[in-house]
């Protein structure tokens, strides 16, 4: 993995996700140091169950932010998909066939979204804020209160660990880091970051800016769903506002991990780290006994952080790169 | 986000003899009649209810949007953003009921002080995105988080406090039969078009929003002018703070969140476009008191808050893709 890491390295060199990394680690360390059950199985499978609904979903955004735009539409889909689970998983279609639906659902709005913004050009900060709400109302619709059910036999699977050694959420989220580290050696994977720098130039080298905008906003859409598939799995039942406070942190995530909000730089690996940095530290706080208002405060204060020092390493770099040059 | 389009600031050069009407006028007029049409429908549904109460129900209720779109509109102007707007919003409330905590002994000092310190905010922000150079994005997102935090840390403990009833008369009384925050809107809107679109800081901002390079070689104080507009947006936030305390005669920290979205969307669908250079006040302005409208009249429809939410959605999509092929029109 780590050759793959190196060459995707080379492809784009940020310093964003290595800042990421070193920072999740101190933090982690600061929490073990002060927690004693930090790192027993028990503990970390708390500290990924805490993570893995936000690391999917900024997963998710990551692919479109890549490729320039932004969507408004994550807590739209996964507050469908949440009240979907709720209400289907434990009647006739059973929990892999309401996964399907939700995965479908997922891909449906994202088409959506990716017609609007890749086919009728229109401005994805604002149009994603339409397909958004008007989700939060299907998934009102279908649940108006909070309630439902979803299906046991997930609830346990999911939330628990593999052979009481690994988190199963922490397998989930490297499955997901891993469907990114095959996605970005395919031509769409290149393509992303060609279309997210300059959509004329990849316009130019016969990329289609519209076909890659349109399948980063379905394969955002389909992560988005099981992001909320999993939220489902850890709060076992449903609530059309459970995601409401999700989005704000998911756009920290993406850009504590590294990825320009312009597009074109960073990549999921370091997303994952920022959804990872984001709640380890809620965990070290806690453990360190602060009150619960520092989270906010110090979650706006990382973000500042891993920017700069992603800013000065790029910086450091680029300086290097002119000196050998 | 898409690379600048240059043929912005060709356009006007190419219609120098065309009569100066400004181009982006008659996008935000439609806009503007889309909204008097919803709030005349809205009327007609109404049985019993006649258009100018109607109308001056919407734009009471308006005001908060109309008043924190226009700091919105003035970062997107500059091809930035403003994602502090709801926490701002939500402090500037908290603190100007907590301060005052349901008398007027202190309103005096307290509203002042709450501007001053939402325009701090601002201030925070445009220093960030000036002199720091942090993406705007990521500076308002950091510090609306943070600053979320600190309002958290003073209010922990607090039920909900009483706003001072002079805030409150103030959103309810009439002069010569208009609701004085009908008044307070016009001036509002007179005053903001004024700076936007007449004054040569105004004008500056346009140069900014459309080419950095370009200003940059005028010799335009492109740090001062993005500090500026940043305090601008911090501070509008909080006079629309100020006026929710009064209008709900109590505030929790959370009040602002709802308006974030809607200053983006009532900027987008008032024609301007967020890599920025286009747009006038009128058209946000016009966005606002659409969505306003909107929100009014599927209220009166009496449907359920699933549905209405679909219907919601649904309009502003549409009213962004009217937006679009306008400006495709505009531009063959």
């Amino acid at each position: 993995m780590s050759a793959a890491l190196r060459r995707l390295g080379r492809l784009r060199p940020t310093g964003g996700a290595v800042v990421a990394v070193v920072i999740f680690l101190a933090l982690y360390a600061i929490y073990a140091a002060s927690e004693a059950s930090a790192a027993s199985v028990f503990g970390l499978t708390n500290l990924f169950n805490n993570t893995v609904v936000l690391a999917i979903a900024s997963a998710g955004l990551t692919l479109v932010v890549l490729a320039g735009e932004f969507d408004l539409s994550p807590i739209g889909v996964i507050a469908i998909a949440n009240v979907v689970m709720a209400t289907t998983s434990v009647g006739t279609l059973g929990w892999f066939g309401a996964l399907i639906l939700v995965l479908l659902i997922g891909a449906a709005v994202g088409l959506l979204n990716g017609w609007l913004v890749a086919s009728l050009r229109l401005q994805s900060l604002a149009v994603t804020i339409g397909t958004m709400i008007a989700c939060e109302g299907v998934a009102l619709l279908l649940l108006p209160a909070p309630g439902g059910a979803v299906n046991q036999a997930i609830v346990d699977a999911l939330t628990g660990d593999v052979l009481e050694v690994v988190p199963v959420a922490l397998a989930v989220i490297a499955l997901v880091l891993l469907v990114w580290l095959v996605l970005a050696r395919t031509r769409f994977g290149i393509a992303i970051y060609a279309v997210g720098t300059d959509a004329m130039a990849a316009r130019l080298s016969g990329l289609s800016a519209e076909r890659t905008k349109l399948l980063a906003f379905v394969l955002a859409g389909v992560a988005y769903a099981f992001a909320g598939f999993m939220l489902s799995c850890q709060t076992g039942s449903g609530d059309p506002r459970a995601s409401d406070t999700l989005l704000l942190y998911m756009y920290a995530s993406v850009a504590i991990g590294g990825t320009s909000l312009m597009g074109g730089r960073g990549g999921v690996f370091g997303t994952l780290f920022g959804a990872g940095i984001l709640s380890v530290m809620q965990k070290m706080l806690f453990a360190l006994g602060a009150a619960s208002f520092y989270t906010s405060i110090f979650s706006g204060l990382i973000m500042l952080v891993a920017i700069f020092i992603g800013n000065a390493s790029e910086l450091l770099a680029r300086v290097r790169r002119q000196r050998v040059a | 986000m898409a690379p600048r389009d240059t043929s912005t600031l060709a356009e006007p050069m190419a219609r120098g003899r065309a009569p100066r009407v400004n181009p982006e006028l008659l996008p935000a007029a439609v806009v503007l009649a889309c909204a008097v049409l919803l709030i005349v429908a809205s009327t007609l549904l109404n049985a019993g209810s006649s258009f100018v109460p109607q109308l001056d129900a919407v734009l009471v209720t308006s005001i908060f949007l109309v008043v924190a779109s226009f700091g919105q509109g003035l970062t997107i102007l500059l091809g930035g953003i403003d994602l502090s707007i709801g926490v701002v919003v939500g402090l500037a409330a908290i603190m100007v009921s907590t301060l005052t905590n349901g008398s007027n002994a202190a309103i005096l000092w307290v509203v002042p002080a709450t501007l001053g310190f939402a325009a701090f905010i601002g201030l925070v922000n445009g220093l960030g995105v000036a002199l720091a150079r942090v993406p705007p994005f990521i500076m308002t997102l950091a510090s609306g988080i943070s600053f979320y935090g600190v309002g958290l840390a003073f209010t922990t403990g607090l039920a909900q406090r009483p706003v001072a009833p002079g805030l409150v008369a103030l959103m309810n009384a009439r002069v010569a039969g208009v609701p004085i925050p009908v008044v307070i809107l016009l001036g509002f809107v007179i005053v903001a078009t004024i700076f936007q679109n007449g004054t040569s800081d105004g004008r500056k901002l346009y140069a900014l929003g459309s080419s950095p390079g370009a200003a940059r070689v005028l010799g335009l104080p492109i740090a001062a002018l993005t500090i500026l507009v940043y305090t601008l947006s911090g501070l509008c936030a909080g006079i629309s703070g100020i006026l929710l305390a009064g209008y709900s005669s109590a505030a929790t920290i959370d009040i602002g969140d709802p308006l974030l979205l809607p200053t983006i969307a009532a900027v987008v669908i008032g024609g301007a476009r967020v890599v920025g250079g286009r747009g006038i006040y009128l058209g946000t302005f016009a966005g606002a008191l659409f969505l306003s409208a909107l929100e009014t009249i599927i209220t009166v429809l009496n449907l359920s808050q699933g549905v209405r939410n679909i219907i919601e959605g649904a309009i502003i999509v549409f009213a962004l893709l009217l937006q679009s092929e306008r400006w495709r029109v505009a531009r063959g």
